[in-house]
């Protein structure tokens, strides 16, 4: 979606509008000219004052030393803190944390649902209506009430996963505990919910794909899996694209809600990310510029990140013109 | 489900008209049969997807004395521990704010989104792709790089702990402007300029012919913007760390006092989930469309 920056520049001015406009235009040119910035101001006065602004103020504050009580003295202390984050263990740990996250949820919103919708193509009609209105809830379970039942599903002493895992011998302690198995933990309730949401836009991108592509190969004697590979997927790729490109923005958002409220991070950040930790350097530590200076680098970082990504999907992805 | 035998069939050798459909009607028996995997592989997805909030519900309405039973069958059912949330916490004053909170932010997120969006996309104009470009851009900056400069701004509002501090900064949603631009440009151009014939200036073409035709994206989109805002986390979080007034952070608090009363924690988080579950209910396919349709394109 947001692939595609611009469709063309916006339609010229028809003349039936230059008709219409040319008694106003006359009188009031500049006016008129100023129409649609109008329609735009709230719209990007409020994006500026509390997106990029604060972008601007954060860059300030990553060179300075504040404990972010007003009365006391901020202190420029040049890139000092841009020198300490880099050098702190956690960020690297909550780094690694986060790549591992970007890959699980790879998998799991992207690689799995893609195997699902394509498996389960031939359901169609009110059977897939209902399976898929299903699957969908998960997406929908607000945070705290997802946490609260994993760690009842993971309660060590009577939760249902921990009792299966016994009867199959396999006696598991407090996963959240865990150093080992915190962050599966957050990996399986965040993929829980992003699970459904991956297998309904592949399976809606499927839907979109008119079937005479397929039935032209077969009748030229393609394979199925040729007309899998060769077809289906390439024609799929807006939406491979649009949710691999969306987990890796985005996957760090995702996760934040349930590691503060199943594992704060712990234990000894196994299960922290990166915004997780600038959560913490700012409002645990209140070191606002500690915070601000990992923000920055992670903003450039992703910002990277994200334009290569785009580069690469416009080369390589497929558009059924 | 209807079972077809499928006759066995010779390897193609010359491929003529005749053939190749008989190919093709072999295909779909072997589609119908095909199907039963499909259908376990979805019904598998769908036990997997729904079994959490089911086991909520199920230990939400169990008797205390048997909170910890791991039975998946629901036993007799008692109100209970609803009856213990409501009188422990003001879960009815949380959830009329949460709701206020959602419906405020919905309804003013589609407002500056409708006329920003009628904007570009109904003119032409200097600086249309640099302006445009904040909006996608946005996508870019996470919200917890700009977190400690919005606090500070809302701190210094005086409106900490207030739900006005949590919708203030949330008011424009570049989604919303980037989603409805893309079904404004799909708009009829010939609906705008008859309505100019008829002597509507633009302000008047987009409340009274553009509004009424985008009705059933709005309302999709109104919904989205809503669940989101309900299931906003962090924000609300942040703002309101003294307070309790909504959903998230009073079902939170509460969650962190009964530790682990499973029958009141299941019944609180059911609650907290309770208003968008309706949602769901009543206008599902509204619901997945707003969501997935924001992934096609």
């Amino acid at each position: 979606m947001f692939v595609e920056v611009l469709p063309g520049g916006g339609p010229a001015a028809s003349p039936v509008q230059a008709v219409a406009g040319r008694a106003a235009a006359a009188r009031h040119p500049l006016a008129r000219r100023l129409v649609p910035y109008l329609y735009i101001l709230p719209a990007v006065v409020l994006l500026v004052l509390w997106t990029y602004w604060p972008l601007l103020q954060n860059v300030g504050l990553s060179f300075q030393d504040w404990n972010l009580i007003p009365t006391r003295p901020r202190v420029f202390v040049g890139t000092e803190k841009y020198a300490k984050v880099l050098s702190l263990p956690e960020l690297r740990q909550a780094l690694m944390n986060t790549v591992v996250y970007i890959g699980a949820f790879l998998l799991i919103s992207v690689a799995l649902p893609l195997v699902f919708a394509l498996l389960s193509r031939s359901v169609q009609g009110r059977a897939r209506t209902f399976y898929q209105a299903l699957i969908f809830v998960p997406f929908l379970v607000t945070p705290v009430a997802s946490s609260a039942v994993w760690r009842w599903l993971f309660a060590p002493d009577s939760g249902t996963i921990p009792a299966i895992a016994a009867a199959l011998g396999h006696p598991m302690g407090d996963v959240f505990r865990d150093p080992d198995g915190s962050m599966t933990s957050v990996i399986v309730i965040v993929g829980w919910q992003m699970l459904g949401f991956g297998v309904l836009v592949i399976a809606a991108g499927l839907a979109g794909i008119n079937p005479d592509y397929a039935a032209a190969a077969a009748l030229d004697g393609a394979r199925r899996r040729q007309i899998l590979w060769r077809i289906t997927v390439p024609l799929l790729s807006p939406s491979l694209v649009f949710l691999s490109l969306m987990t890796i923005l985005l996957s760090a958002q995702w996760t934040y809600p349930i590691i503060d409220l199943v594992t704060q991070g712990g234990p000894g950040n196994s299960s922290t990310n990166i915004y997780y930790l600038l959560y913490q350097f700012g409002f645990r530590n209140f070191d606002a510029g500690l915070s601000a200076a990992a923000g920055v680098l992670f903003f450039v970082g992703f910002g990277l990140v994200a334009l290569l990504f785009v580069e690469l999907s416009e080369r390589l992805s497929f558009h059924d013109n | 489900m209807a079972f077809v035998i499928v006759e066995p069939h010779a390897p193609l050798k010359t491929v003529s008209v005749g053939e190749g459909t008989s190919a093709l009607r072999r295909a779909a028996a072997r589609g119908r049969l095909g199907r039963v995997p499909a259908h376990l592989l979805l019904i598998l997805l769908a036990v997997v997807s729904i079994y959490p909030v089911y086991w909520m519900f199920v230990t939400a309405f169990r008797p205390g004395d048997e909170a910890l039973s791991t039975s998946p069958l629901p036993g007799p059912v008692t109100l209970d521990n609803f009856a213990y949330v409501w009188k422990t916490i003001p879960m009815g004053g949380m959830l009329l704010n949460t709701f206020g909170m959602a419906s405020l932010l919905a309804v003013a997120q589609l407002l500056v989104a409708v006329l920003a969006s009628y904007g570009f996309a109904r003119w032409s104009f200097a600086g249309k792709k640099a302006l445009y470009l904040l909006f996608v851009g946005s996508w870019l900056v996470p919200f917890q790089v700009t977190m400690i400069p919005n606090y500070l701004m809302v701190s210094q509002m005086g409106l900490l702990n207030t739900v006005a501090g949590v919708v203030l900064p949330q008011l424009c949603s570049a989604f919303a402007v980037m989603m409805l631009r893309q079904h404004l440009e799909s708009f009829p151009r010939e609906l705008m300029d008859a309505a100019q014939m008829d002597g509507r200036n633009a302000w008047q073409t987009l409340w009274q012919v553009v509004i009424p035709n985008l009705r059933p994206a709005l309302a999709a989109l109104a919904i989205m913007l809503f669940i989101s805002a309900w299931n906003e986390y962090l924000w609300p979080t942040l703002i309101m760390q003294k307070s309790q007034d909504l959903v998230q952070v009073g079902v939170r608090a509460f969650l962190g006092a009964e530790g682990n009363n499973w029958g009141a924690v299941m019944a609180a988080s059911a609650m907290a989930c309770l208003p968008v579950f309706l949602i769901y209910v009543f206008l599902q396919r509204y619901v997945v469309d707003a969501f997935v349709r924001s992934g096609l394109k």
